[in-house]
């Protein structure tokens, strides 16, 4: 049978092109392996042409999948999944990856990218890298096959038509061969989630993305070397793509903050979200590999360190993408994505590349040269070690929490090793149990970062290390003071020497640049990164430590729990909030977004001065409910972060419709019975009834109450329940409500005996007026936040910049 | 011995007892019966909405009261001190934190696991 109008060649080709990228990804490897064993240049050019013809396959693919979603091809799931008519161009990217498919080619199409160029600049390491990233992409590729070979499920493919889903096969419409216009199902699609249809949305998913897949340079540097046997000349060329890796997943990162920060109602910028902590447990291990590589290359020791810390960040970046695909975090993070049914492949990935590096780091552990010659206590790279294994320990506390849900599915009650007899619960205050480690953690490596710099490399005397600390940790110890007494941090002793320590992270490095490397660009890279980050943490711990909530309520129901951190406004009214006074002013909807205009107001003299005004708004979702967005007032000092918690005009406070008071009576056609404040008098009653053609039996009945409510005053409502049975027998009601009477009636049942009607009323409960209830957060400096992000992230890439340099000359 | 791996000694025992925290700080899912043996302690439970008791959003006092049954079948009354969450009544689990009292259970916190989230059905009108 032939289908009209299914633009069936997008999927063929799709198809084709996935089959074609992953057979040349896995001959691609298989040559450049044989280049390695023979060192015939026939096989690495034989590999390399397999390379460029998975690169253009992936490509294809990418291409097919964007006229799919923009040529709104309803017929295939993934485009009536993810994308609608109404969906605006730009976002059509933001479709692409909203779901794990498309997520994936995503992930693929970065490898291809950086491989190309990777290919086209980098001649002696191709070989190895080449057969390390495309082993990996071979895995990847597979999970977009869709193919079912023995009943096992591989891959899900981007490029299924509805009609072929398995919940959909052998139903009647996929018989008909004209479905595409006859059923209204599929002139449009379901759209993008508007969780998704947000600036950050747009960049975040594609810059985190190309920082996950940046590590597998570093990766197949570190693996191909040990295959290929070069132990160490892999690392002058690794390091600019290592710290490409740590500069761009960082980025993206830290974009996810930005983006919850400006979107999302989580109360701030940094929630130890469980998939937020997974893909920054890679970073910091990422930065920890980077150091010691840098070690290993300046003095040849610590570079069998380098070799497990770079196999244990890949390992991190494949186990935090089984987290967020798997479904095993359930509802335990806003990120997770649908469970495909793919969990066994992501498994085999995430343990083929931990065992298999892992054992090849065992067989040449002692072909490794690594000097055992011991570090002064006054040498950078002491330290360096040392910075790196607490990174190490922030990781791994970070990541051993966020797996609860997994330790409970491999020892827990139901789980593979029954060890504990119940489930384990997250840590209750999740916030503060994290907090109370990585504070610590993060003291530590900000002080080492302040007086790192000053340690020579292989120096081995103290010289004139002290002199040059004094003038930055005078000019932070002022700081510190400063900002300590403001907001009396002075209880907090731990927060008071997080400032210090961060601050001096930030003058001492600004300093080091500045007066000793004289403001010099081609060695500023490490300087700018790690006063960038030392000015991070200073907002962070700033505007964390000191956020205030200003809408709390200064009465307490029990010892711990504020009466309420919210304020209720009522439309109009004025309230005080100190040291503002707020009007709800406004509402207004637009699309699916409904905002609400707050004025802020200060007292001037005898009177009130408008200050400034918040627009908190509420998405009403229909796949999320509805979703809070903040509204922010932003000054160069400090923020007034505002969302609603409520909204009494789009959520209803006792039932799901905002009807309640149920009654239930029995009438005869012309009874009059007293319904809430109007008479109700059942006027007709028209039934129907449709009968089996063959046998005369009757097949289903419809019968429509026509009932009249009449108020006081006589004003007259005419309502029209149903009440019916389908084929099967089934009792099905359709009840009628009117808005202006405020009230619903069911035609519940017939009563055959008494020949009388059953009806169950409801009228609509009086809630009172609109009001809203929001809560609003100062955060004080946290532009410094935002400042020292942008400061790591532009070093970070100067030193990209120049370890580039160094290596070509 | 190296100073490298003195430290990496070191570390590992910090990382030991990082672990240690951890399990200490984590909590079980408990019952209504187990929370209440000790009232004022913190506690997870995992229950449902009782849809046949009222619940009721009393927005000047900010208080959100409903009945919700454990695991166990148990019946009891929540207060929350917290604007009634959105979709409340679509809810399947309520994940509640908080501690047991003489007259109710107090949540701090709530999380629901709504059916429509994140679930995505495939439904055509046909």
């Amino acid at each position: 049978m032939k289908y009209i109008g299914e633009a069936t060649w997008i999927g063929e080709a799709g198809r084709l092109f996935t089959s074609l990228a992953l057979v040349s990804a896995l001959l691609s490897a298989l040559f450049y392996y044989l280049h390695i064993q023979k060192k015939s240049e026939y096989y690495q050019q034989t590999g390399r042409w397999m390379f460029y013809i998975h690169a253009f396959s992936i490509i294809s693919v990418v291409a097919l999948m964007l006229v799919m979603l923009s040529g709104h091809y309803f017929e295939y799931d993934y485009a009536w999944k993810h994308t609608s008519r109404s969906l605006e161009n730009r976002y059509i990217f933001s479709a692409f990856w909203e779901g794990q498919e498309g997520s994936f080619i995503l992930w693929m199409f970065w490898h291809v990218v950086l491989l190309l160029v990777f290919t086209l600049t980098n001649h002696k390491f191709e070989t190895p890298v080449l057969l390390i990233s495309l082993l990996v992409q071979s895995f990847l590729v597979s999970m977009i096959l869709g193919v079912y070979p023995f009943g096992v499920k591989i891959g899900s493919s981007p490029f299924v038509l509805i009609r072929e889903l398995p919940e959909n096969i052998g139903l009647p419409w996929t018989q008909m061969e004209d479905y595409l216009q006859k059923l209204p199902g599929f002139m449009d699609g379901r759209g993008l989630n508007p969780l998704l249809q947000n600036w950050w949305m747009t960049i975040h998913p594609p810059t985190l993305f190309l920082g996950f897949a940046s590590t597998v340079i570093p990766f197949a540097f570190a693996f191909g070397s040990l295959i290929s046997r070069e132990y160490k000349e892999w690392l002058m060329p690794a390091l600019p793509w290592t710290y490409f890796s740590l500069g761009i997943l960082g980025a993206g990162i830290l974009m996810g903050g930005a983006w919850a920060y400006e979107s999302l109602s989580f109360g701030g910028f940094w929630a130890w979200d469980p998939v937020e902590n997974a893909s920054l447990v890679p970073w910091l291990t990422l930065a920890a590999a980077a150091h010691l590589m840098m070690i290993a290359r300046t003095k040849g020791t610590a570079l069998r360190t380098s070799y497990w810390m770079i196999f244990l960040t890949y390992f991190f970046i494949l186990y935090s993408t089984f987290l967020t695909r798997s479904g095993v975090l359930g509802d335990a993070s806003v990120h997770s994505f649908v469970d495909l049914g793919l969990n066994g492949q992501l498994l085999a990935l995430l343990l083929f590349f931990l065992i298999i590096p892992f054992v090849f780091f065992g067989l040449r552990y002692k072909e490794i040269p690594d000097k055992s010659e011991d570090e002064t206590f006054y040498s950078r790279e002491f330290w360096m070690f040392v910075g790196a294994l607490i990174l190490l320990v922030s990781g791994f506390q970070i990541i051993f929490s966020t797996s609860i849900p997994v330790l409970n599915k491999l020892i827990g009650p139901e789980g593979l090793v029954k060890l504990l007899s119940e489930n384990m619960a997250p840590p209750v205050d999740a916030i503060q149990h994290y907090n109370s480690f990585q504070l610590p953690f993060a003291i530590i490596i900000t002080l080492l970062m302040a007086v790192g710099q000053f340690f020579g490399y292989r120096q081995k005397k103290a010289g004139r290390f002290w002199k040059s600390i004094t003038t930055s940790a005078a000019i932070s110890l002022v700081v510190t003071v400063f900002f300590a007494s403001f907001f009396d941090m002075w209880k907090h002793p731990l927060h008071t020497l997080f400032t210090f320590t961060s601050a001096w992270a930030f003058f001492a490095n600004l300093d080091y640049w500045l007066r000793l490397a004289r403001g010099k660009w081609t060695v500023s890279g490490p300087s700018v990164a790690h006063a960038g980050f030392g000015l991070m943490m200073l907002g962070t711990v700033i505007s964390q430590a000191n956020q205030k909530i200003i809408s709390k309520n200064r009465t307490y129901i029990a010892e711990n729990i504020p009466a309420s951190e919210n304020v209720l406004l009522e439309k109009g009214d004025t309230i005080s909030m100190n040291p503002y006074y707020l009007v709800w002013t406004d509402v207004w909807q637009e699309n699916y977004r409904r905002y609400y205009k707050i004025d802020f107001l200060q007292p001037d003299g005898e009177q009130l001065r408008p200050a400034f005004s918040v627009v908190p708004h509420i998405q009403i979702n229909d796949r999320m409910g509805l979703v809070a967005e903040p509204g922010t007032k932003h000054y160069l000092h400090n923020d007034i972060y505002t969302f609603l918690s409520y909204a009494s005009d789009v959520q209803n406070r006792n039932s799901p419709d905002g009807y309640g008071d149920e009654m239930e009576f029995m009438i005869s056609k012309g009874d009059t019975f007293i319904v809430d404040r109007y008479f109700m008098v059942l006027d007709s009653i028209l039934g129907n009834t449709t009968r089996d053609l063959k046998t005369g039996e009757i097949k289903t009945v419809s019968v429509e109450a026509v009932v009249r409510l009449i108020s006081a005053v006589g004003n007259r409502y005419e309502l029209r329940p149903k009440y019916f049975i389908d084929e099967h027998g089934v009792v099905n009601h359709l009840d009628a409500e009117s808005e202006d009477a405020g009230i619903k009636i069911r035609f519940k049942d017939i009563d055959q005996e008494k020949n009388k009607l059953v009806f169950t009323t409801w009228k609509k409960l009086d809630d009172g007026p609109d009001f809203i209830i929001m809560k609003a957060i100062i955060f004080p400096a946290i532009n410094l936040l935002w400042a020292g992000i942008i400061m790591m992230t532009f070093g970070i890439f100067l030193a990209v910049y120049q370890r580039n340099k160094l290596r070509k000359n | 011995m190296k100073k490298s791996n003195i430290l990496l000694l070191i570390f590992i025992a910090v990382a030991i007892g990082a672990v240690v925290a951890t399990i200490s700080d984590s909590s079980t899912y408990v019952t209504f019966e187990k929370a209440e043996k000790n009232p004022g302690k913190v506690y997870t439970v995992i229950g449902q909405l009782n849809r046949d008791k009222p619940m009721d959003f009393d927005a000047r006092a900010g208080v959100f009261s409903f009945y919700a049954i454990d695991k166990e079948g148990e019946s009891r009354k929540v207060l929350y001190f917290k604007p009634k969450p959105t979709d409340f009544e679509r809810s399947e689990d309520i994940t509640m934190k908080g501690f047991a009292t003489d007259t109710a259970f107090i949540a701090d916190d709530i999380l629901l696991k709504c059916p429509s989230k994140y679930n995505e059905q495939n439904k055509l009108e046909e």
